[in-house]
């Protein structure tokens, strides 16, 4: 504020000035942060102010306003700017994010344009913008109010409006929740004639209608995330919007069409930083476009165009960028899981997840692995053409959450019919035993085949989400034992306890302390509750009594001795294919009808339990049938099969294979990285780009079960896709493989890390 | 009644004229020498018809307009002519003056009272040229010019909405001489042929709607119109679109859409120039501000120095800005001994509290000047386009359109001096075009 003072007509002028509308915007801000301190607590304060005193502080510094109490202040803007950065963070942040937010925002968003009234993009967004794409693991990082329990925000999470959305009692970012505290702020731009309704309510009004017409909840596609704030206090930035009434209307549709194109078709959960700064690049053409039509003019024929012009430089914009996303989505792409970005971190909420192969399927999880909270894995079944890869998120009960098609190779306009939300979406919130076809999920006309096989596909992942994560279910784990009373025993506190189990119809009837020496008093309730915790559930795997442990304990043991005699001796049994094998994981190869056909054969207690093809090169249609019925077969069986009649060679070549595998069995495959280490959790550490990343392995069998990233300082967006393609592999091959392209080295970071964690030989 | 406005922009402005509206306009003795410029008016200057030494009396004519577009000067004193020559103006330009010492005897030529009635269209012309009537609103145009439009009229509308804050002279008129007013209206109906005549007032002025619908009650095509208070309603198309509906088309004139507009002290001068056949020697004028110990309006001879008007008016203390006009649409005074002229409708003095500076800080595209501009201009790319010698687009976009109300200016949270911008934008495309 370093003009000059001068006098000229007219001498009188409104009271109103830039601090003075800067202030205004600062005060109708209020509510919302106070919302999100209420919610979140003192990390909406912090972070707010640190952000609001980097902006501040830059912009004082470079414009060198004086330092005092007032001056430093300026015209206001930066204060505003700060406390916008402030309040489109989430609550979670470092606290280097919010200061590098605001500098950004001021220097890049705003002075190096010219200061303000010279920038063409809004400040605020410009930094969350930066902050997003270089550092995309904290800047999506959301939580819920009060608890801060990390999850997704509501338009992941939620399925339709909730009245929670008006309260702002979701997680978000910190200003962004509250529908109520952005309304109220609102009102009072409105009142002092600093926002053109048109902006809002062509923003807001757009998005329901867009979002109507795509078959999602409009009312939550407009409250559920950062939309409605955006509408209120971003894309009404003066400096940043048209001028021209006609302008503002259009702007405000195009970022409401724009948000919601690029939610649902883009990586990012929030498409309205994008939206908005894509129109703000807009503002000259539209300013250009609507000019009004003076008094004592008709609207002349150009400005009719001009305006027609501007409509459909709106629609076109949109649409060119849906056609963009278009291409890049997965239909074109080869048919294979590898090289397609799995959205982990989007979908699940959080960086901080864990991998684990679990009966050689590898899960991507949040949680405890006896508890998860989200898991997310990716599927495959044989489509049309080929196989469909698709991509499930679950909740900790096996519901689906999120469901994306990864790859296809079936028809454009038929088979890839897929992919659509239409059909997808039905899938949101059913579990494994609501996944019939036409009668929980409709198919589709054109697509029966593909839109069948991703129903088949899910209801087969969903139950080995099931069996993975909690063993067998109940009714089945039972049906393997032989009726009859057996009696067993385990050391207890003052001695062993001697326990028998009665079996009636392969189900646990009865469990009966015959012995002990426990303490009495102590003991009492562990061995009169014990027995029926065990009945009841028909598993030894209860909670134990406290206060009882080790009794409590002593019985659970005692009684899986019990059962251990009780195992059903299946067909097979002792003299299966796999008898004298130990446990394993084993790879053969067979010759099929245009070459090898790999398979894994994996061997627990002497029976095989899995079967995988891992490499085969004949005619998918005859090959995954003839693989599809005989590989239940082999297992169920536990041995070799006759050959599938139409796919002969493709049969004996598995049969082979299988064979290969379990008599070649002397060199378990997984002989590899960690065949001569006792079970364990191994740390290891090695360098990425960014600094020392740290991992844990976890071995069981001699074989690497699990790979887990505990710790690295790489860019989330490069190093994600490295460790979701490398450790699932390393899993699978037991080897090192190749680093990955784009991501060497946080690739060779973590080969190194888990080289040295093999190497120390230090279990935890 | 009634609350007519015109549709798009316009705003609320302060009104600050309880200081005078109240006090009846007080007559002020005659200067000791009478400095009156021989150019006051729109259009080409006069031609001096006296010679120095030589004697005039009150209301004799002494510059000869030459040009159609122009209008006589006459003798606001009696006395001797003193001298002849340039003297500084109220923007500090220099003009010819003839200087008159008054003999303080104010002999005056013998008025002759006319019917008008029976006169024809170009013998009122003429009656209202000779008595160098122009517009004494602020913009002085010749009148008689005005009352031969170029299309036929149906309307004359007087404008007495007075929406510059302070300015109360046309309000004190029309309180004190409705009838002379309706009779000037009358005299330019039948100049023009209009079949009627409206009288347009903000309706901040009831006491004056009340005396002149009193006054006109029993004329059947003379009426009132109350106009809402926003401002520029007395903006010569607003005002017609607020009272007729109709829209003045761009570039055009009033006569255009059936109509001529006159202010209320113009139509009281033709009454004294038709019915008297007296020349133009003096109007009211307002002297308000809060550096002035006295503000009230005046009656004042042309030519009189501003500061013998100030002095009049109890002096002035500690003044930070003398205004001549209103505060929206007037220019500074340069010169304290630069006489009144006939487009001076007040004299402001304004202390430091009154006034606000031209700041010029960046532009933020609030668009308050767009959506507040009563022409549906952007003076906000005007301005620019005219700082930056764009005038070419500042054309094409209707620069030449802007009718200098100020008002983007006045609502600039920035306190840009836009209107200045385009004023000077104006200049120069004006300028282009009369070289081509």
């Amino acid at each position: 504020m370093n003009a000059k003072q001068e006098l000229w007509a007219p001498v009188i002028r409104t009271k109103d000035s830039i601090p003075q509308i800067m202030f205004d915007v600062f005060l109708a801000l209020i509510p919302c942060w106070l919302a999100g301190l209420i919610f979140f607590g003192l990390p909406a304060l912090w972070i707010v102010l640190l952000s609001t005193a980097t902006a501040v502080l830059v912009e004082a510094l470079f414009m060198r306003y004086p330092l005092s109490l007032k001056g430093i202040f300026g015209d206001g803007s930066s204060l505003v700017t700060g406390v916008l950065v402030g309040l489109i963070l989430p609550p979670t942040v470092p606290w280097w994010i919010p200061i590098v937010g605001s500098a950004l925002a001021i220097t890049i968003g705003k002075l190096v344009f010219g200061g303000l009234g010279n920038n063409i993009f809004n400040p605020a967004l410009i930094g969350r913008a930066v902050l997003l794409l270089a550092f995309t693991a904290p800047m999506v990082k959301y939580v819920s109010p009060f608890d801060a329990v990390t999850e997704a925000t509501p338009l992941l999470a939620m399925r339709s409006f909730d009245w929670a959305l008006v309260w702002g009692n979701v997680s978000g970012s910190i200003g962004e929740t509250s529908v109520i505290a952005i309304l109220i702020g609102a009102a009072y731009l409105v009142f002092r004639k600093l926002i053109d309704w048109r902006i809002p309510v062509g923003y807001a009004g757009t998005a329901f209608a867009v979002a109507y017409i795509w078959g999602l909840d409009p009312w939550l596609a407009v409250t559920g995330g950062g939309l409605l704030f955006a509408a209120v206090f971003m894309a009404t930035d003066m400096v940043t919007s048209p001028v021209n009434p006609m302008g503002r209307l259009l702007f405000g549709c195009g970022c409401g069409l724009l948000t919601i194109l690029l939610r649902k078709y883009t990586s990012f959960p929030e498409g309205v930083t994008f939206a908005i700064l894509t129109m703000n690049a807009l503002v000259p053409l539209l300013d250009m476009l609507t000019v009004p039509v003076i008094f004592g003019a008709r609207r002349s024929r150009e400005q009719r165009f001009a305006t027609t012009i501007a409509v459909a430089v709106v629609i076109c914009l949109a649409w060119g960028v849906l056609a963009v996303i278009n291409r890049t989505v997965p239909e074109e792409v080869p048919a294979t899981a590898d090289g397609v970005y799995l959205p982990l971190v989007e979908t699940l909420g959080t960086d901080a997840y864990a991998t684990a192969a679990i009966n050689d399927k590898v899960y991507y999880f949040t949680g405890a692995q006896e508890a998860p909270e989200k898991v997310a894995l990716v599927g495959s079944e044989q489509g049309y053409h080929g196989p469909v890869y698709f991509y499930l998120v679950l909740d900790g009960s096996g519901r689906i959450e999120h469901i994306q098609i990864l790859t296809h190779s079936d028809d454009p306009g038929l088979g890839s019919l897929i992919t659509r939300r239409s059909f997808l979406d039905q899938f949101i919130g059913l579990d494994g035993t609501e996944l019939v076809a036409d009668v929980d999920i409709q198919g589709i006309t054109g697509a029966t085949i593909s839109s069948r096989a991703v129903i088949r596909g899910v209801a087969n992942e969903l139950e080995r989400f099931q069996e993975a994560f909690y063993g067998s279910a109940g009714d089945d784990a039972a049906a393997g034992y032989v009726d009859g009373s057996y009696l067993a025993e385990a050391s207890g506190f003052g001695g062993p306890v001697k326990v028998e189990v009665t079996i009636v119809n392969g189900r646990i009837a009865a469990v009966k302390v015959l012995e002990h020496q426990e303490t009495l008093g102590i003991s009492d309730e562990a061995v009169k509750v014990m027995p029926q915790r065990i009945a009841e559930a028909n598993s030894p795997d209860v909670d134990l009594v406290s206060g009882a442990t080790v009794t409590s304990k002593a019985i659970a043991v005692a009684v899986q001795k019990a059962l251990d005699q009780a195992e059903v001796k299946e067909p097979g049994g002792s003299q299966g294919l796999a008898a004298n094998v130990p446990d394993g994981v084993y790879r053969g190869k067979g010759a099929g009808f245009n070459g090898d056909v790999v398979v894994d054969v994996t061997v627990a207690g002497g029976r095989i339990t899995a079967l995988e093809v891992v490499e085969h090169a004949d005619t998918p249609l005859y090959a995954q049938g003839a693989f599809t019925q005989l590989i239940p077969a082999i297992i169920e069986a536990q041995e070799l099969v006759d050959a599938r009649a139409g796919a002969t060679f493709s049969s004996r070549g598995l049969l082979a294979a299988v064979e290969a595998a379990v008599s070649g069995a002397a060199v378990p495959s997984g002989g590899g990285l960690a065949g001569d280490l006792p079970d364990g959790v191994y740390r290891g550490r090695g360098t990425g780009f960014g600094g020392e990343m740290v991992v844990d392995v976890t071995v069981s069998g001699g074989r690497i079960m699990a790979i887990e990233v505990v710790e690295h300082a790489d860019t989330a967006l490069y190093a994600q896709g490295a460790f979701t393609q490398l450790i699932p592999e390393i899993i699978a091959r037991q080897e090192f493989v190749d680093a990955r392209a784009g991501a060497t080295f946080s690739s060779k970071g973590l080969l190194e890390a888990v080289e040295t964690a093999l190497t120390g030989k230090e279990a935890q | 009644m009634g609350n007519k406005t015109f549709p798009r922009g316009g705003g609320h402005i302060p009104h600050r004229k309880d200081a005078t509206k109240n006090k009846p306009v007080m007559a002020m003795p005659a200067p000791q020498q009478a400095v009156i410029p021989l150019s006051q008016h729109a259009g080409a200057p006069c031609r001096p018809v006296v010679k120095v030494g030589g004697r005039v009396k009150l209301g004799q004519k002494i510059g000869e307009a030459e040009q159609y577009v122009s209008a006589p000067v006459h003798a606001s004193v009696s006395g001797e002519v003193v001298e002849i020559t340039e003297r500084p103006l109220l923007d500090g330009t220099k003009s010819m003056c003839v200087i008159i010492e008054n003999d303080g005897l104010d002999e005056a030529e013998p008025l002759v009272a006319q019917d008008y009635s029976r006169l024809s269209v170009s013998q009122i012309a003429e009656l209202i040229r000779e008595a160098g009537v122009v517009g004494l609103g602020g913009a002085g145009f010749p009148t008689h010019v005005k009352v031969e439009p170029p299309k036929p009229v149906d309307t004359v509308l007087i404008n007495g909405a007075e929406c510059e804050p302070y300015l109360t002279c046309d309000h004190r008129l029309m309180l004190e001489q409705p009838h002379k007013l309706i009779e000037g209206l009358k005299i330019l109906m039948q100049a023009v042929g209009a079949r009627q005549g409206i009288i347009g007032v903000e309706v901040n002025k009831p006491e004056v709607i009340r005396v002149l619908e009193q006054a006109c009650a029993e004329q059947s095509y003379v009426r009132v119109a109350g106009l809402k208070v926003k401002y520029p309603q007395g903006a010569e198309k607003q005002l017609i679109k607020a009272i007729l509906g109709r829209e003045v088309p761009s570039g055009g004139l009033p006569a255009d859409v059936g109509c001529i507009v006159q202010n209320v002290q113009t139509a009281v001068a033709v009454t004294d120039a038709v019915v008297h056949g007296v020349g133009l020697y003096q109007r009211v004028i307002t002297v308000a501000g809060a550096a002035v110990y006295d503000p009230r309006n005046v009656l004042v001879r042309i030519g009189t120095p501003i500061r013998d008007v100030i002095d009049f008016c109890g002096g002035m203390g500690n003044p930070a800005a003398i205004i001549a006009g209103g505060p929206m649409t007037g220019q500074l005074v340069q010169d304290l001994t630069a006489p009144v002229v006939k487009p001076l409708s007040g004299i402001l003095v304004l202390s430091k509290d009154e006034i606000s500076y031209e700041l010029n800080q960046p532009c933020i595209r609030c668009a308050r000047c767009i959506d507040h501009c009563p022409m549906g201009l952007q003076p906000n790319f005007l301005a620019d386009w005219s700082n930056k010698g764009l005038y070419d687009q500042a054309e094409r976009n209707h620069i030449m359109d802007c009718i200098e109300c100020s008002l983007c200016s006045y609502v600039c949270p920035a306190k840009r001096g836009l209107c200045r911008s385009i004023q000077a934008g104006k200049q120069v495309v004006r300028a282009g075009k009369t070289a081509v």
